[in-house]
This record gives C-alpha cells, structure tokens and sequence, in this order.
C-alpha cells in the first residue's frame, strides 16, 4: 500500500462519520455551525496525526496486554496539548466548544486508528492515515455543520446567504436537527453505495444491499426478483 | 435462484386467505367520517381559514407521499387515503391563521421523514402527523403559538390561562365552551365536543382501540385527580385537562394510530395510560402549556417494550 492511497481513503471510501460510522459524539453535538466544525475538525487532525505517528514509532516497545492505556495516555496528553494551544490562541472557539475538546480523548477515531492501523504499520504510512482520515473527517464535520447553519440560522461561517424573508429552521440548530441531517446524509451515502454498486454490475450485490436478499432464495415470487427478471 | 423462475408456484400469496372485508382505505374513510364533526366545527369557529389550512395541508401530504413512492419505485397507494388522514390530523394541530409556507413545510416534514423514509405505511416508529408537528412547533415556537397568531377572537387559551393565572381564572371558562371548541388552540384539536362524538363513534365501532383511548384519558385524568386533591388552588379539574389541548384529538387519533400502538389489550392499556399519564406531568412540571404531543411521541417510542408484555405459553416457566 502507498502513502497516498492510505492518505486518500480517509477522504471517501473510508470516510470516518458518514462511512465508518465512528466520532458520532462530536459530529452530532458540535456541528450547529459551519466554524464550530471546522475548528473541532483542526483539532482532531493535530490529535489523530500525531498520535498515529508516536504510536507507530512506540508500537513494538507497548505490550500488547496495556495497549489500549497507553493508546490512552497518548491520546490524552495531545490533547491537553491542544486544549492549551486553543485557550492561547482561539479562545472564543474554546469556548464554544466546550467539553467536547476533552472529549476528542475518548473520540472513537483517535483510538480506533491506533488500534486497527498505527499499532500495525510504520509511521510514514501512520502519518498519512491520520491525515487522511482527520482531514475526511473535518470536511464532513464542516459539511454537516454548514447545512445545519445555514438552515436552522440562514448564515454561513457567520456571513448571511438567505434572503431576508427566510424564516430559520430553528429544529436544525438544535440538537434533534443533528440526528435528521446525519440520518439523511447516511441514507445518501448509502444511496450511492447502491448506485455505484449497480454501475459495476453487481446486480446481486446492489439488491443485497437495499433490501438485504442474501440469504432468500425466493426471487420470482417476490416483486424485488421479478422487477430484476424484467430488466434483464 | 435462475432456476426457482421456471418452477411451479404454489402459494402467491401469504395468509391469511380469508379476508374478512376491512381494509385500509375504508379504516381511513371510518376515521374521515369520525373527523368531519370537527371539521365542521373548526369551520364554525374559525371559519374559511381553517378550511384553508385543512385543504392545503391534505393536498401536500396526498401529493408528497404519491411523489415519494413514485421515486422510491413503489405501486402508487394514495388511494389507501392515509396520507389525507395525516394531512388532516396535522392541519388539525395548526393555528388557523398559519402561514402558507408553514402547513406546506409541515406535511412535506411528516410525510418524508415521518413515514417513508423508514419504508412507507406502517413502518414508521412515531405517528406521522406528530413527526410534522414536532419540526414545525420546534422550529417555529412563535407561528405555531395559536395564542400569539390568532388575536382578532375573543376566545381565550385556556391551558396558558392556566399556566399564568392560576386555576379559579381557568375554571371560569365556562365548560360548554370548552365542549363547543370555543377555546384557542390548534383549530381541530380544540373542537373537544365533535371530536369526543366521532372517537366514541370510531372506539365503538373497534377502529380505534378503545385499551388505547381508555387508558390514555384514565392517565389524564387519574394524575389530574391526584393534583387538585392534593392542591386544589392550583391545579384545574380533571375534566378541564380532558377538554384542552389535543388531549382528545391525541386520545382517539394519534395515539391509536396501529402503525405505533402495542397489539395487545393490557399492553395496549398501559401504553395509553403512560401517554396520558406524561400529558400531565408536562403540562404540570414541563415549560410547554400542552404536552400532549410530546407525552403521544414519548409513548410510541415505549410500544415495541411494551410488546414484550406476552402471556406465558403454557407449561412455560
């Protein structure tokens, strides 16, 4: 594997909120503005990056009994690291942000890349994970954010873009507008997985996917199997 | 499976064979004719605005939900006449004077996110209408406050009344009224007569199930009982919380919705005493005025638990 396909698959085919599912804390409870995303996305990157690259550099020494604390631990002082830097230098983001920075320690991704790739692969290739998938997982965070804040309060990154007369869709700002949006955004992941999916020609594969078929065998008899039989 | 294409088919479709006539599209009529009533009540009482937001509301909803099956390559079943039944339950909990853009907002919300996008007709976890209410009321405190849109009436809101001048100021409004739907509130949910009328009709008939509706006013009104013996200065009779807010309109409408309802009568029974018991503790400790809708979408969520409620099969431990 080279260093940019790891650095490139954090970015869409591994997508970390939308595709691995992981880090919905913050995804769903910072995102009600674009800014708040980007600046927790920035923080996730340093944290991800640099800690993927001393777990790397530190894997053969960890036993494998204690991994998971010392993954911890690691994890932890990064972001404490960040959490200083923020209130040094961006303190309104700090603020707005709130517990969620400490939390970045328990954030699903920073572990699970240490645990399913720093602790297996070397630090360049380490290095290039965490970029990838902190970078994929800002632009999702900024995409969510964006889509909440410009609905729920007709703004973007603070600039307004509609018109005067647009009521704000307050629900969307708030936090029961994170959990539709993800929901819509996951169901239109999975969308294109199932287009793409048919694209290629894997008619079985794709009907598996949107209705889960794989394990019936009665296709003629079921309106799914006879619209297939139909096209074919 | 290629092979399974050419085989003899023997059964085409699933049991039950005997049908016994009753279908979705004449339960829809049933609860329609249960609601007209109302209908015309709220156009006595608030008149062609009503019918406005009635109207509009069903044509979205019959309109979005044909667009939306057609898109999701499904057999079109508007005729089934449960997207014109949701419409008008929605419409039902809107002031009359709700902007246009608002009842539209409101029936595209219910029927996309509310039904079909967890699969169509009775696949959806809350009651549709309340999924189009909940946005809307979420969103837009201030246009969906009947109270604040409606000031050229001389009725009055009988729950806010409650809230903030005690109970002696609302009991002053005489009963009658509150039967004749003279009362500000959503402009179906608050024809508290024709709405009792069609819904003992509907729960007599066992279109509705009556567990359900029972249970659920048994929870409004025992908890109502047990707050104005407790306190009687400060909190209203029961037959007060039965008559205002959608507590009728919820009681025999939404809450039985069967999409949502548990399918046994002591689970049936609980869930509608837990749904009615919520409505109280919301509107006595909660900051909304009426919490029926939220009490109706907290139970639904509790019904598949409340499923587990099974008989012990025989000789079982």
């Amino acid at each position: 594997m080279s260093v940019l396909k790891e650095f490139t698959k954090g970015l869409w085919k591994e997508l970390p909120p939308f595709r691995l599912v992981l880090g919905l804390c913050p995804t769903l409870a910072v995102t009600n503005s674009a800014s708040n995303g980007l600046g927790m996305g920035a923080a996730v990157i340093f944290v991800l990056v640099l800690s993927n690259m001393i777990i790397s550099m530190v894997r053969h020494i960890i036993p494998a009994k204690v991994r998971i604390a010392c993954f911890i631990v690691i994890a932890a002082s990064l972001v404490v690291a960040v959490e200083l830097l923020m209130q040094a230098y961006a303190y309104p983001l700090y603020e707005r942000l709130g517990i969620f920075v400490p939390l970045i320690v328990v954030n699903c991704i920073i572990l699970g890349r240490a645990e399913a790739f720093a602790a297996k692969n070397g630090v360049a290739a380490s290095v290039a994970d965490g970029l990838g998938m902190g970078l994929g997982f800002t632009m999702s965070l900024t995409f969510l954010g964006s889509i909440r804040e410009v609905l729920g309060n007709g703004t973007w990154f603070g600039m307004a873009v509609m018109p005067e007369s647009f009521e704000p869709l307050r629900i969307m700002v708030q936090a029961p507008g994170a959990f539709i949006c993800l929901g819509l955004i996951l169901a239109g992941m999975n969308m294109l997985n199932f287009r793409q999916a048919r694209r290629r020609g894997e008619q079985a594969e794709a009907l598996a996917q949107q209705q889960g078929c794989g394990s019936c065998g009665g296709c003629t008899a079921c309106g799914a199997g006879a619209r297939d039989a139909q096209a074919q | 499976m290629p092979d399974a294409r050419n085989a003899v088919l023997l059964a085409m479709s699933a049991p039950p064979y005997w049908h016994c006539g009753r279908t979705v599209q004449r339960q829809s009529l049933w609860i329609a004719a249960a609601l007209a009533p109302a209908v015309l009540c709220a156009l006595w009482n608030w008149g062609l605005p009503a019918l406005r937001v009635m109207a509009l509301s069903v044509a979205v909803c019959v309109a979005v939900e044909a667009l939306c099956q057609k898109a999701m390559g499904r057999e079109i079943a508007v005729d089934d006449g449960t997207a014109a039944v949701s419409g008008l339950l929605l419409a039902f909990m809107l002031p009359a004077a709700a902007p246009w853009w608002l009842v539209c907002l409101g029936a595209v919300v219910a029927i996309c996110l509310g039904k079909m996008a967890f699969g169509g007709l009775g696949a959806n976890p809350v009651n549709t209408s309340l999924v189009g209410w909940a946005v809307l009321f979420v969103s837009f405190p201030l246009l969906m406050d009947a109270n604040a849109m409606q000031l050229d009436t001389e009725f009055v809101d009988p729950l806010l009344r409650l809230k903030f001048f005690g109970a002696a100021a609302a009991e002053e409004i005489p009963f009658t009224d509150l039967l004749l739907g003279h009362q500000i509130n959503g402009l179906g949910a608050g024809q508290a007569g024709a709405l009792l009328l069609g819904g003992s009709f509907l729960a007599a008939r066992g279109f509705v199930r009556w567990h359900i509706a029972l249970g659920f006013f048994l929870g409004v009104a025992g908890l109502a009982t047990a707050f104005a013996l407790a306190d009687p200065a400060a909190n209203a009779s029961p037959f007060f919380h039965l008559a205002t807010g959608s507590v009728l309109l919820g009681g025999f409408f939404l809450i039985t919705d069967p999409a949502n309802a548990p399918s046994r009568p002591l689970p049936m029974f609980l869930y509608g005493l837990i749904g009615g018991a919520l409505v109280m503790l919301i509107r006595k400790y909660g900051v909304y005025a009426d919490g029926t809708p939220f009490a109706i979408l907290l139970a639904n969520l509790l019904a598949p638990q409340l499923d587990l409620l099974r008989p012990k099969p025989f000789g079982g431990r």
